[in-house]
């Protein structure tokens, strides 16, 4: 017998397609919840994405007691303070958080502060702090690629203390994330490219990296083949709402297939150029992403090669030598790469940023170093290993 | 205590190893932490008098280990001086045991969910790649191959020490051929 072992855990009802957003008053009431709290950004209300969510909630007679659109790009201890103070005041018991990454992570912080009560979010911070569940919370993403509505993790930063606090806790999930097609249909192209291949590189990284697993494999495989099949096609046809509801579902089942088995190297040097160079988060995902599969290539040749089956579809899954395949897998998602660089130059070099100077990847390396993905690398990554894929990755 | 007099005695026998091998990296990480440059420069990052944990959970065996500057442990014993800044848990003895007895790699453990980290993340790895390091000296290369994901190309460590080691090390065996027995 072997050492295998595994857990998989996803709680959250996924309420998706045509229509979707309609059965949010549904659903609140269903948990007794009669006061619900927006949080969201400026720019998702000013893309007129709140419209048909609080529309649906009226016509059902609920009414949205408060709004917070000035949630910020990394959100702080001081914003999630404010907002619960907002929902006391109006005595609200429920959140909906509509947005991207920070407007979830800072929802979910605030639904510990109103659940547990008190104004200090720092004393929640951890892994396993928080025993009991929390407010009625709903999350309705609006970029195809975070999976924050299925991950039971936030990360908000202490502005005074200079350190970004984790919480990790299954209370954060949320009760139902809300995947309506309307809410991606305007998502720019260059987002559009850079959220969809964090959420294949989610997808990736889950399937090759350490704590993969059978149910993992499962959503992981079915994210990649709904992303190589539509991600393209909608850079094409950006209105193509089938395509983009194939892009959210997609984010969502690889959020719950990484949220159960990891990432890996990708993300610890996205995380760490992120913080340095202040690029976005999927546009370092796919920048990274082919230089790291190579290093990683012997550790992973067998589930990379399987991967083409879903990245390049059966007849060239079948012409391939299976010895050949975990290249062919890297080949393909290059070309993918070329093709999004043609529609909306997202970079495909660390010099192609134009952000990045060779002299901070030798910070890069010692910062990713330091990441909690790199654990779960299938290699072991040595200080020299992670510059030389930096130096790779230049250009 | 029922439970306890009709507890096999293999089960002592693994609370005994898990106790002794803890006794074991203690000690080990102290004296490692003086000689090997590559530990040094992983420890150095961590905080002056930062205190680190290894225990099993809910209050079983544990270790306790001190950065006192410059890249330097000193071993603690069980009990710490204050709070400690960083803690990873294993679940359960059974689980522990198989780290310990390096039939599981500590970062598969980690993947596997055997064990939980109380404390900053990039702490918890810094320390995982010190036990890497210090698991690759304690065990003949052939076991070490199994405990750690890969074995280091430059180990260069006094004689002494390693074979000090290798006598905990030669005790703790006997432990797991009493368990397995
Ligand atoms: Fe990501």
């Amino acid at each position: 017998m072997t050492n295998k072992y595994y857990e998989f855990f996803c709680p959250v009802k996924v309420i998706a397609g045509k229509a979707a957003l309609e059965h949010i008053p549904y659903e609140l009431t269903g948990m007794a919840a009669k006061r619900p709290m927006i949080v969201t950004d400026k720019g998702v209300r000013a893309a007129g994405l709140l419209d048909p969510v609080i529309s649906a909630c009226e016509e059902s007679g609920l009414e949205i007691v408060s709004i917070y659109d000035d949630v910020p790009p990394d959100s702080s201890t001081g914003v999630v303070r404010d907002i619960a103070g907002i929902y006391r005041a109006e005595k609200c018991d429920s959140i909906i958080a509509v947005g991207g990454g920070s407007a979830i992570d800072t929802a979910k912080a605030v639904n510990i502060l109103v659940s547990e009560g008190g104004d200090d979010i720092a004393a929640y911070s951890g892994a396993g702090v928080l025993k009991h569940p929390l407010k009625p919370f709903f999350v309705v993403p609006t970029t195809a690629g975070t999976g924050s509505e299925v991950t039971a993790v936030a990360v908000i930063a202490d502005t005074e203390k200079h350190v970004k606090l984790p919480f990790t806790s299954s209370f954060l999930l949320p009760n139902a994330a809300i995947i309506d097609p309307r809410m991606t249909l305007t998502l720019p192209p260059h987002i559009t490219a850079a959220t969809g291949m964090d959420a294949m590189t989610h997808a990736i990284e889950a399937f090759t990296c350490m704590a993969k697993n059978p149910l993992s494999d499962a959503y992981a495989t079915a994210a990649i083949k709904k992303i190589s099949t539509s991600l393209l096609s909608v850079m094409e046809n950006p209105k193509d709402a089938d395509g983009r509801l194939e892009l959210a579902q997609a984010s969502t089942m690889a959020g719950i297939a990484f949220s159960n088995s990891m990432v890996g190297l990708v993300h610890a040097l996205g995380h760490a150029t992120g913080a340095i160079c202040q690029l976005p988060h999927g546009l370092c995902m796919s920048l990274y992403l082919p230089y790291v599969l190579e290093y990683n290539i012997e550790s992973i040749r067998e589930p990379l090669g399987e991967l083409l089956l879903y990245l390049d579809g059966p007849d060239v899954y079948a012409a391939t030598p299976a010895a050949r395949r975990a290249e062919a897998s890297i080949s393909t998602i290059r070309r993918m790469r070329d093709a999004l660089y043609k529609h909306c130059q997202l970079p495909r070099t660390l010099k192609e940023t134009g952000k990045v100077v060779e002299a901070q990847l030798d910070q890069i390396a010692e910062l990713a170093l330091d990441d909690g993905a790199i654990m779960f690398n299938p290699k072991e990554v040595t200080r020299e290993d992670a510059r030389e894929v930096l130096r790779r990755a230049w250009a | 205590m029922l439970a306890k007099r009709i507890q096999p005695m293999a089960f002592q026998a693994r609370r005994l190893y898990v106790e002794l091998m803890f006794q074991v990296m203690g000690r080990a990480l102290q004296a490692v932490s003086e000689v090997d440059e590559t530990v040094q420069q992983e420890a150095i990052a961590l905080p002056e008098g930062f205190l680190f944990e290894m225990m099993v959970m809910p209050n079983g065996s544990n270790l306790i280990v001190e950065h006192t500057g410059n890249g330097r442990f000193h071993y603690h014993g069980s009990t710490a001086p204050r709070p400690v800044d960083l803690s990873i848990q294993f679940k359960h003895i059974a689980h522990a045991f198989m780290v310990l007895s390096f039939q599981e790699k500590t970062s598969v453990a980690f993947a596997n969910d055997r064990m939980l980290v109380d404390g900053d993340i990039s702490y918890a790895i810094r320390m995982t790649r010190v036990l890497n390091r210090l698991e690759a000296f304690i065990l003949p290369k052939l076991i070490a191959k199994r405990a750690v994901k890969e074995y280091p190309a430059n180990l260069h460590l006094p004689e002494k020490l390693i074979s000090a080691a290798r006598i905990y090390l030669k005790v703790a065996t006997n432990f797991v051929e009493t368990v397995r027995a």
